[in-house]
């Protein structure tokens, strides 16, 4: 009896142990499981610390696009490691691939989430200035989408509860776009709020805070938007002129981005160290179409200096390009094959020097002054207003060349500078700056415009020659607008004899989990790169 | 935290009361049927855990009172029990049984049951079964020996990773391994996943991807020879007791501890030969091609070439040699014993310069500390050291295959000791020389791994005992991968080198309170358990990547330019509470239910506690109607159970990262937010049966399961990058699981000079994909893109190992539509379903033992049925022009099929006429599709592993015990697979979903070995 009663109270012991023990267990367990944030990195920041991977890709994300723009446009085509055409070079595109769809990547999730909560916290901070840099950054993006995809989404976007979108036209683009700048101009006017240089400043590594030049590049933006409705009716180069006017002033405008070079993301694209143009797929040459441009070819034999500054000469010293249509370096001896872009042979320069922008250190721009003084060009020249586009043709062509030496210099690259002899010498060259208004020909302009771009501004550079339906012939020089461009020979089969005008959403984004909202716009068509998009239509 | 890890420890320590007896000193002898003498029986009274353990000579002492019950157990024989009486001397003769119906087993949480009891699957395997056969990781010894389990081995490289799966696929992205325990707590079975590299950084143009390099899986650091059994624990029994972890089954192992008598120690050695099986057959017509990389469509080979045979010159013959210390013994009585174990492996691999070498310390004791407190305290010490070659793209395998057969391949470095290069190509455009890529390129890991488990048992009463547990596994675990500046992987960069230390240690606590039987009336009686869990795992990677070398030889992360590092963290905690109460009626009618509660920290807190039960039962029929047991003896047994699973640690918030583009910030990862992630659910079901014919010599076991899942996480899907990420971890998958399992047990012959056992373990084993999240068409993990256009992808409808890719494309007719301008097929441009699936039909593990006087002879065949296998490596020989089936290259051919010109779905389509003639038209072979080398219903009979063992006379050479033996592992391959070997994975097992198994790209088979060795005991 006494003993029943013991080994009760003890299991009563151990029962209200245990019951302590559980106890213990659930109150603390809330706590104890409260480790589910991402120790590695924050959930929220400062509004500032999203801008500058945003405004890294902005300029380096055309690049990676224009790898393939490249072959459409014929600034270059594959060399090495190829048996066949590639199908870039035939104006096709890789199927079930998202080469060229890298901008795509950019604007979605790059720019994405992060540009609207960067915008959202600017605005309940009245960060006027940041605010009106995330507009730029919404309207640039748009832009690039939009011009090498044509129909794109934007109403719907940004939405995690949706798994299927709606695509909208690409008018509706670009008004968007023209909406969006307007709203940056209005808002980088605007001194009151938080606005703050160094607030800015401290991530803003393009202009270093300095609202100004941002809404520089804001009327810059939309003189390039509204220049690109040159083929239809509603095409107002008067617009066009005074965005310019209000846009970058002079090279030392430039939005340009510097590669700090400590690590393999912050080098410049084309710098040899990130091996991006001259591995065994993709060893990248210039084309003899671009060569021909800067060799005297069409401007009565007089060479550009930016030549030897620019493309890559081969062993011999002589200045070559491959031809589309054949394989590889075809017939060429070695000797008379062009080097890489950093100007070695095969894939040397491995921690030399480089050329122009293809150096680890150069800088790229998002847009220059150049580039803005020859849309200035273009749109007064469709006014009949010659005197002002030569004048502003001119200075496209001399602020470029001094462009081109500047960016020889970001790291001391190989390329010795354009002296002002040689550039006084080009700029007197009546090939090449005609003698009076009147003789200034579409050619002229918009090759210079080609070369001004060549390397870095793929968007625009492609944009153009599809405003030109790539062959345009020039009615004042009887000469195409492009001399000497000829589509390739064996176009892609999927291409149904026509050439590229736009590159097809990016694949593994839209081809696999958003048809629906592609059939709706014809994209799942075989030859749905080749459909001409709406902004080049009368 | 620490307090409340400790928490259970206190009801561990829970009081306790004396009782009263008198104690005397019973001994006797425990043997067979044969009358052989048996060690390793445990000899425990009942109602306590005192007791002891037989000796080698199956003597026994032990301290017991007049009127208890003596329990006599071993694992795989019936038990038996004795009352105390007056003799002084009880000697027990056990009976090996064929159904196992009253053998002991180890079930869940480390306890023991009687078979007949259990209303699940599950299989156990000696210890000695596995350390028999000799090979490193122990996981490898178990594909065969029971049904359902699945086991592949990453490559047969030294350390590669080995993956299991029990009972199929049925994750879709996340793990499908079981849970490892041992001695009653979880084991870190881990195998590094690449993403945590700084290479493998989001976005990085160096990233691995699991793919060409592999690590050991974690749990291959246990020496086999401290298993004293395993226990494999397939279904609904696992996930009832071992919660979420368990949801694909659970590993159940329990180590050795010191056996009672006098101290005494063990050694054996061991020397293995491995040599490769068989290399592939290369076309020796055509030459190179000039001017490009190494592609064979140039002219034929003059008369008269010289030609080397390179392939059979590089494999060496491996050398292993394996050592075993053992020191063990027991105080009289079992009140304190030990075992200190150590082990020196050191394996070479038949690839040069690949090796693994581990050492094992191993020390564990229990004591009795008083009448009603035992504690058992283990600790294993484990270093290890791999190097390995890489795999797959870039490779030496597909580097030897590819070099050309007219230059002598051991030539390797230049004069300047740079690499020596043949073509003009790109460095990176030029296969690296087999030579070059195995001795400049490194994957190197060194494992220096912990385990400590400190076991306290208390019996406050005969009724009820107290088990608690807290472990600590932690490892620290360093690699180095080195991809050299000249090699094709490296010289872009001019050489990466990736440095990574993982950091893990996992904290676990356990106290399980089990009630003895309670007799309720005197045909019912109930007992059961209650118990929870506390863990806590961390692991902390800090990685580097140097690139951009100095000196190129020079390797350390300082002789590199460009550094960029990445510091990932992960943590996880589970608190659980669990019970489980077993009612026996007449000892023949057995329902047990569960009952288990988790907490997890991965899913939000709302929704981060989930209850799930499970039902079993087990009908002895023939104890109910003792009139059948003239024909057979047998019982009928099904369960049903739930679990939850819960996500990877911040799988549902999205955090930012830092990003390393220019001037640094932050920005999301790729992976969106779900706010709303929930626990994914399984419920299966299983049914069986076990039968015994002529007095259990013949024992069959037949069980039938399905498991389905709901709103199962799937990890890393897809959706349109409109969403603003790309990738998600949703809700909304399910998937079903069915397959029978068949384990044929038989004693044809036994008499006492000659036996014959003879073990057949069957499996069909079926996954099907039954829905996606949010409708989405496709599921893939990204990894297992590595070759060509084909990936593990599934959709509903089609099975969990299914492939899809990019396929040829067909009219309504199912004619192949041709290119009209070059009469060559055209592919998809989407990822599509080819109606190919992996997963086997049957797989059959056949064991057979004789045992003749002093001789054992023993070994495992294995067969599949079935199972496609993509044979990568057949296609890239293809592509460059090597494959013999290319030497028709002249011949013109018309590809049967219909021209797309757009009349390709009319009821006229235009045939193709075009003639192609591959040598002009190379296209035809360098761009063959991948689906014609998929080979469909592979089958294979694998000897897996074979022993002789002789066992010296008593005595010999004054030894207690001794035998010399010769095992033989992977001695043939019968099989349909055109290529080196079926059993692949393109990836290693750290990768989820039906990870990349059946994908054979440049991968080194598993290599034949010869094993001799001796064993002795004094």
């Amino acid at each position: 009896m006494t003993r029943t009663l013991m080994n009760r109270t003890r299991l009563h012991r151990t029962r209200i142990g245990a019951l302590a023990a559980l106890l213990v267990l659930s109150s603390g367990c809330k706590d104890f499981l409260d480790v589910n944030e991402n120790p590695n990195a924050p959930q929220v920041v400062s509004a500032n610390l999203y801008l500058s991977p945003m405004l890294h890709w902005m300029t380096t994300s055309p690049q990676l696009d224009g790898r393939f723009v490249g072959r459409y446009t014929q600034q270059w085509s594959l060399s090495s490691g190829v048996t066949v055409l590639s199908t870039w070079d035939r104006m096709g595109y890789d199927p079930s691939s998202d080469n060229g769809a890298q901008q795509w990547r950019d604007v979605y999730w790059t720019l994405g989430q992060n540009l609207i909560d960067m915008m959202n916290k600017a605005e309940a901070e009245q960060r006027w200035d940041l605010l009106g840099v995330g507009h730029v950054l919404k309207a640039w993006g748009w832009q690039v989408t939009t011009d090498l995809h044509g129909e794109i989404i934007i109403k719907e976007a940004i939405d995690q509860s949706k798994f299927s979108f709606n695509y909208d036209s690409q008018e509706f683009a670009y008004q968007e776009i023209q909406r969006l700048l307007t709203k940056a101009i209005e808002l980088l006017q605007k001194n009151d709020g938080a606005v703050d240089a160094a607030y800015l400043g401290r991530t803003d590594k393009i202009y270093n805070g300095n609202r100004d030049k941002w809404l520089k590049l804001a009327y810059g933006m939309l003189a390039m938007n509204l220049n690109h409705y040159s083929n239809k009716a509603a095409y107002k180069p008067a617009e066009v002129i005074a965005a310019v006017n209000k846009s970058l002033a002079s090279n030392a405008d430039d939005p340009l981005l510097t590669y700090p070079g400590t690590q393999n993301d912050d080098i410049n694209f084309w710098g040899r160290t990130r091996g991006n143009i001259q591995t065994n797929t993709t060893g990248y040459r210039q084309t003899q179409f671009v060569v021909n441009l800067m060799n005297g070819t069409y401007t009565g034999g007089v060479v550009d200096p930016r030549m030897s500054r620019m493309l890559a000469p081969a062993p011999d010293g002589v200045y070559r390009g491959l031809d589309i249509n054949v394989v590889g370096f075809g017939a060429l001896a070695a000797a008379q094959q062009p080097m890489n872009f950093h100007g070695y042979v095969g894939t040397g320069g491995l921690q030399q020097k480089g050329r122009y922008i293809f150096d680890d250190k150069a800088k790229l721009a998002v847009m220059t002054y150049a580039q803005l003084q020859f849309i200035k060009a273009e749109a007064a020249y469709r006014m009949g207003d010659k005197a002002t586009a030569l004048a502003a043709y001119r200075e496209g062509v001399s602020s470029h060349i001094d462009w081109v030496n500047a960016r020889n210099n970001d790291n001391g690259q190989t390329p010795t500078q354009i002296t002002p002899a040689e550039k006084a010498a080009y700029l007197a060259a009546p090939s090449i700056i005609p003698t009076s208004a009147a003789g200034l020909t579409l050619t002229q302009i918009m090759t210079q415009k080609y070369i001004a771009l060549w390397g870095w501004g793929h968007n625009e550079l492609w944009m153009d020659m599809r405003r030109y339906n790539y062959t345009d012939i020039d009615p004042a020089s009887g000469q195409q607008v492009y001399p000497g461009f000829t589509p390739p020979t064996n176009l892609y089969p999927d291409n149904g004899g026509k050439i590229a005008q736009r590159i097809r959403p990016r694949y593994n984004s839209e081809y696999v989990w958003n048809r629906a909202g592609l059939e709706a716009i014809g994209g799942l068509a075989l030859d749905y790169h080749t459909k001409p998009l709406w902004i080049t239509q009368p | 935290m620490p307090a409340l890890l400790l928490a259970p420890l206190g009801v561990g320590a829970a009081t306790a009361q004396a009782q009263a007896a008198q104690p005397r000193t019973v001994t006797g002898r425990v043997t067979s049927e044969q009358g052989d003498p048996m060690g390793s029986v445990s000899v425990i009274i009942k109602g306590t855990s005192q007791g002891t353990m037989t000796r080698v000579d199956g003597n026994y002492t032990v301290r017991v009172a007049v009127g208890q019950i003596l329990v006599f157990r071993l694992i795989g024989n019936a038990p038996e029990e004795r009352t105390v009486g007056a003799n002084d001397v009880i000697n027990v003769t056990l009976r090996r049984v064929a159904t196992q119906l009253d053998a002991m087993v180890v079930t869940a949480l480390g306890q023991t049951a009687q078979v007949r009891t259990l209303g699940t699957s599950q299989q156990s395997v000696e210890g000695a079964a596995i350390s028999e056969t000799q090979r490193q990781n122990f996981v490898n010894a178990l594909q065969g020996r029971v049904a359902g389990v699945e086991v592949t081995s990453s490559s047969g490289v030294p350390g590669a990773s080995s993956s299991i799966t029990i009972r199929g696929v049925s994750s879709i992205s996340s793990s499908n391994q079981p849970l490892m325990i041992v001695d009653g707590l979880p084991l870190d079975n881990k195998t590094l996943n690449t993403g945590v590299l700084a290479s493998d950084a989001p976005g990085s143009a160096t990233a691995f991807s699991n793919r060409g390099v592999d690590f050991t899986n974690r749990a291959a650091d246990i020496n086999p020879d401290d298993i004293e059994s395993l226990t494999v624990l397939k279904g609904p029994e696992a996930s009832a007791l071992y919660g979420i972890d368990a949801a694909n089954g659970a590993i159940v192992i329990t180590t050795k501890r010191g056996r009672a008598g006098t101290g005494g120690f063990e050694y054996s050695s061991s020397i293995k030969m491995e040599s490769t099986r068989n290399t592939p057959e290369l076309q020796r017509t055509y030459g190179l091609t000039s001017n490009a990389g190494f592609s064979y469509f140039g002219a034929p080979y003059a008369a008269g070439t010289t030609f080397y045979d390179n392939i059979d010159g590089f494999f060496r013959t491996a050398l292993t040699q394996r050592h075993n210390l053992a020191f063990s013994g027991a105080a009289p009585e079992n009140r304190i014993n030990y075992r200190v174990a150590m082990s020196a492996d050191k394996q070479e691999g038949v690839v040069p310069n690949s090796d693994y070498s581990r050492i094992n310390l191993t020390g564990a004791s229990q004591s009795q500390v008083n009448r009603w407190l035992r504690a058992d305290l283990s600790m294993q010490y484990a270093l290890a050291n791999n190097n390995q070659a890489y795999k797959g793209d870039n490779g030496p395998l597909i580097g030897l295959l590819l070099w050309p057969q007219t230059d002598n391949a051991k030539d390797w470095l230049t004069p300047s000791g740079n690499r020596r290069r043949l073509t003009t190509a790109a460095a990176s455009g030029e296969a690296d020389n087999p030579y070059f890529n195995v001795g400049k390129n490194r994957i190197n890991s060194k494992n220096s791994r912990l385990v400590t488990n400190l076991g306290l048992i208390a019996t406050p009463f005969s009724w009820v005992n107290v088990k608690s547990n807290i472990g600590m596994d932690s490892y620290t675990n360093e690699n180095s991968i080195l991809r050299h500046p000249e090699s094709v992987y490296g010289n872009t960069y001019n050489g990466v080198l990736d440095e990574a230390n993982d950091i893990t240690r996992n904290l676990t606590a356990q106290t399980l309170v089990n009630f003895e039987r309670y007799d309720i009336t005197s045909d019912l009686s109930i007992n059961g358990l209650v118990g929870n869990q506390v863990s806590d795992f961390k692991s902390t990677t800090a990685a580097l990547k140097g690139q951009d070398f100095l000196d190129p030889n020079f390797v350390s992360i300082n002789n590199t330019n460009l550094r960029t590092n990445r510091t990932t963290l992960l943590q996880r905690r589970l608190v659980s509470l669990f019970s489980s109460a077993t009612l026996n009626y007449k000892d023949y009618l057995y329902l047990t239910g569960t009952l288990r509660n988790d907490w997890t920290s991965t899913i939000p807190q709302e929704r981060n506690s989930f209850m799930y039960p499970s039902i079993s039962g087990s009908f002895v029929f023939t104890d109910a109607f003792p009139s059948l047991k003239q024909y057979l003896t047998g019982r009928l047994r099904g369960g049903y159970a739930e679990v939850g699973k819960d996500a990877r640690p911040y799988a549902f918030r999205p955090s930012l990262e830092y990003k390393t583009t220019s001037y640094g910030g932050y920005g999301y990862g790729f992976t969106g937010p779900n706010l709303g992630l929930k626990p994914e659910f399984a419920r299966s079901y299983e049914l069986g049966t076990e039968l015994g014919f002529f007095k259990d010599r013949l024992g069959v076991d037949v069980t039938w399961y399905r498991k389905q899942t709901k709103d199962q996480i799937v990890n890393d899907i897809r959706g349109s990058y409109a969403t603003g990420f790309i990738l998600f971890n949703l809700n909304g998958a399910v998937t079903r699981n069915e397959g029978w399992e068949v384990t044929m047990r038989g004693t044809p012959v036994e008499t006492r000079m000659i036996a014959w056992d003879v073990q057949a373990n069957f499996e069909r084993a079926r996954g099907k994909v039954l829905a996606l999240p949010n409708a989405l068409p496709e599921s893939y993990v990204s990894d297992t893109w590595l070759f060509g256009n084909v990936r593990n992808g599934t959709a509903p409808g089609l099975s969990t190992r299914s492939l899809t890719g990019l396929f040829y494309l067909r009219n309504n007719k199912g004619d192949i539509l041709i290119d009209p301008t070059t009469g060559l097929p055209l592919r998809s441009t989407i990822f599509i379903d080819g109606g190919y699936d992996r997963q086997p039909d049957y797989t059959i593990g056949l064991t057979n033992t004789f045992r003749h006087r002093r001789w054992t002879l023993n070994f495992l065949v294995d067969i599949r049925k079935g199972g496609d296998v993509l044979n990568a490596t057949e296609q890239f020989l293809t592509a460059r022009g090597l494959s013999k089936r290319t030497l028709d290259r002249e011949k013109p051919r018309v590809i049967a099929g219909v021209l797309r010109d757009g009349k390709e779905n009319s009821a006229t389509p235009t045939q193709n006429t075009i003639v192609v003639i591959p040598a002009v038209q190379t296209q035809f072979y360098t761009s063959i599709s991948e689906e014609l080398f998929i080979e469909k219903d592979i089958n294979w009979l694998r000897m897996r592993d074979i022993t002789l063992r002789y066992q010296l006379p008593r005595g010999f050479l004054r030894t207690r015990d001794a035998s010399v033996f010769v095992t033989g592992t992977d001695l043939f391959l019968i099989t349909n697979y055109s290529g080196l070997d079926p059993i692949v994975n393109g990836n290693t097992a750290a990768v989820g979903g039906s990870g990349a198994s059946g994908i054979d790209y440049g991968n080194f088979p598993m290599p034949r070995g010869f094993t001799f060795g001796f064993k002795v005991g004094f």
